[in-house]
């Protein structure tokens, strides 16, 4: 507890949050860009419409979201050469979970506004879909969960690696793996990372090469592939404290 | 005298080249221990690992009797302050923001942080930002951090390094303070000999990694002790009449040394020298001073 409030703490005056609210600001416009023309088949499927397509959004934007915060909170260690010091006053392992939680709680808020904004818009463009709590909660849970297992990757690497582009090349190129995946096959989908806000998206797009016509559904939780994403995450988070845990300063 | 710090056999291996080889350290309780060794000497590898911030490849670590190891090391390091090579801060934090994290992860008061700063003579500046701070007071403010919580034992990795001679003469006299008045031990380092000399009680000199010198700075002083050098025409005649008087002595570069003498003692020798016709060129008296003995110690003898 003391480890998280002293994270928050060392980022005083360091606006992180600046740089995330630009980022989702420009994921909203981009989401409202989606709704401009708004007939009544789209109204009737309004929170469908916004589920998938702030699902592609989040496979740009989260990754990068996720890497710069990362990236931030470690940054300042390697900047001030203050491993040598923290080290002999608390555990390294306890600082990467200190480390992890206070970012993890910037990826929820994040979640939290983008739900928030979901809702705003459905009642001020008039959705006429009933709204759906279960299926929005459960957008909010996976959006955070697949955002902190890549945080989890990344807050490792920005760590172990004193130069901060490492992180950033990782972030990015995860970002365009997973936008590239969602039009592979779900089998190689389950394998990359990035992909996984697509993977466990609640909403299909069913497209009728017939009459053209792309109609949106939900679908039930893929439960598989979110115990494998847990397990995954189980994995990359205590390899990375591991390795942390045993570099030498 | 009770050790503070003990370490046996202590090694470790960068690659196939060994940082520190076999080290034998004791550094006695109340004392300013000075660690002393040129470059690359390892220095800065022993004092990690008696942090336990670098791993031993082989050897023990003893501090307060307790021998360290992963588990017992944060439990042990809480009675301990260290600064350790380049200084470590937050530069977008004030100095008393920066002594603020150590304080919580040590569960001081904030008075603790009061009383460091007056003693390091921050507590104008202490609302600075760290990175507007000039060398000095970084330096300052490290060895504040390392005062948080009055710690029993204090490793201070080259505390004057890059400080103006002023600078260096102030944090001396901080560090020279603390064993009387806060009963701190204190492991210093440094690559200058005349530095310990003006701080140190007690030193140990390390070479490429190997233990060459441990013990009270006073033998290393008494070492030093003048020689009579002296130049005659027939070397190895005169060395013979001073051996036959029970004197040793050693040629070195066309002369002879010996220890010194007093005068009397001295004129009577070069009376036999002059009945031995052998003629005297130059008499000189040599001091060795502690750096010739550093230098020689380290086997950084620069031979012309
Ligand atoms: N992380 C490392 N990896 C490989 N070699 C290292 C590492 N750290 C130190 N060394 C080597 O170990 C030796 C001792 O280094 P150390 O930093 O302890 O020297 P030092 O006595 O502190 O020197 P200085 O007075 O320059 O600070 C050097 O030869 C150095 O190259
Ligand atoms: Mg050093």
């Amino acid at each position: 507890m003391k480890g998280i409030l002293l994270e928050f703490y060392k980022i005083r005056r360091r606006k992180i949050w600046v740089i995330i609210l630009v980022l989702l600001g420009v994921q909203c416009l981009w989401g409202l860009w989606a709704f401009r023309d708004m007939n009544e088949k789209k109204l009737s499927q309004g929170y469908m419409q916004c589920l998938y397509h702030f699902t592609v959004l989040n496979t740009i934007m989260m990754p990068m979201v996720a890497a710069i915060t990362a990236s931030k909170i470690c940054d300042l260690e390697h900047k001030g050469q203050t491993f040598k010091l923290l080290m002999t006053v608390m555990p390294a392992g306890k600082l990467f979970d200190a480390k992890f939680i206070c970012a993890s709680m910037y990826m929820v808020a994040v979640g939290a506004a983008q739900m928030i904004f979901i809702i705003v818009l459905g009642k001020a463009a008039g959705f006429t879909e009933p709204f759906p709590p279960g299926y929005l909660f459960y957008y909010f849970v996976i959006t955070i969960f697949v955002t902190v297992v890549i945080l989890s990757i990344q807050q490792a690497f920005s760590l172990l690696f004193s130069n901060q582009m490492v992180s950033f090349v990782i972030g990015i190129t995860g970002s365009f793996a997973g936008l590239f995946s969602l039009f592979l096959p779900r089998n190689i989908q389950r394998g990359i990372l990035w992909s996984y806000y697509g993977v466990l998206m609640p909403v299909r797009m069913n497209w009728d090469s017939q009459t053209r016509i792309a109609d949106l559904q939900y679908i039930p939780v893929d439960w598989s592939s979110f115990w494998l994403l847990t397990g995954l995450f189980a994995v990359i988070y205590f390899t990375g404290r591991r390795c942390f845990i045993r570099k030498e300063r | 005298m009770a050790n503070i710090i003990t370490t046996s056999g202590l090694c470790k291996q960068y690659g196939a080249a060994m940082g520190v080889k076999d080290l034998d350290l004791s550094v006695p309780e109340g004392v300013i221990y000075g660690f002393l060794g040129p470059n690359g000497a390892g220095k800065s590898t022993t004092m990690k690992m008696i942090l336990g911030l670098a791993k031993p490849t082989r050897g023990t670590i003893t501090v307060f009797d307790k021998q360290v190891n992963r588990r017992n090391r944060l439990a042990i390091l809480k009675e301990t302050g260290s600064l350790i090579e380049a200084l470590s801060f937050y530069a977008h934090l004030t100095g008393k923001e920066n002594l603020k994290i150590i304080s919580t992860l040590k569960e001081l008061p904030d008075s603790e942080i009061d009383r460091v700063l007056k003693f390091v003579r921050l507590e104008d500046q202490k609302n600075k930002k760290a990175g507007q701070y000039s060398l000095g007071m970084k330096q300052r403010l490290g060895l504040a951090g390392a005062l948080l919580g009055n710690p029993r034992l204090l490793i201070l990795d080259e505390p004057t390094n890059g400080l103006d001679p002023a600078g260096i003469q102030e944090i001396r006299e901080l560090i020279c303070s603390l064993p009387k008045s806060f009963g701190i031990t204190v492991m210093v380092s440094s690559h200058l000999l005349s530095e310990i000399d003006q701080m140190a009680g007690h030193i140990g000199v390390i070479s490429k990694g190997e233990l060459v010198f441990q013990d009270r700075l006073s033998v290393l002083h008494d070492r030093s002790e003048s020689r009579i050098a002296i130049r005659t025409l027939d070397n190895i005649a005169a060395g013979s009449v001073l051996g036959s008087q029970g004197i040793t002595c050693q040629e070195q570069e066309g002369y002879l040394l010996i220890p010194k003498l007093n005068d009397n003692q001295l004129a009577g020798y070069f009376m036999s020298f002059l009945k031995e016709d052998i003629g005297v060129v130059c008499i000189e008296e040599r001091k060795k001073t502690l750096e010739d003995i550093f230098l020689e110690l380290t086997g950084m003898v620069v031979k012309l």
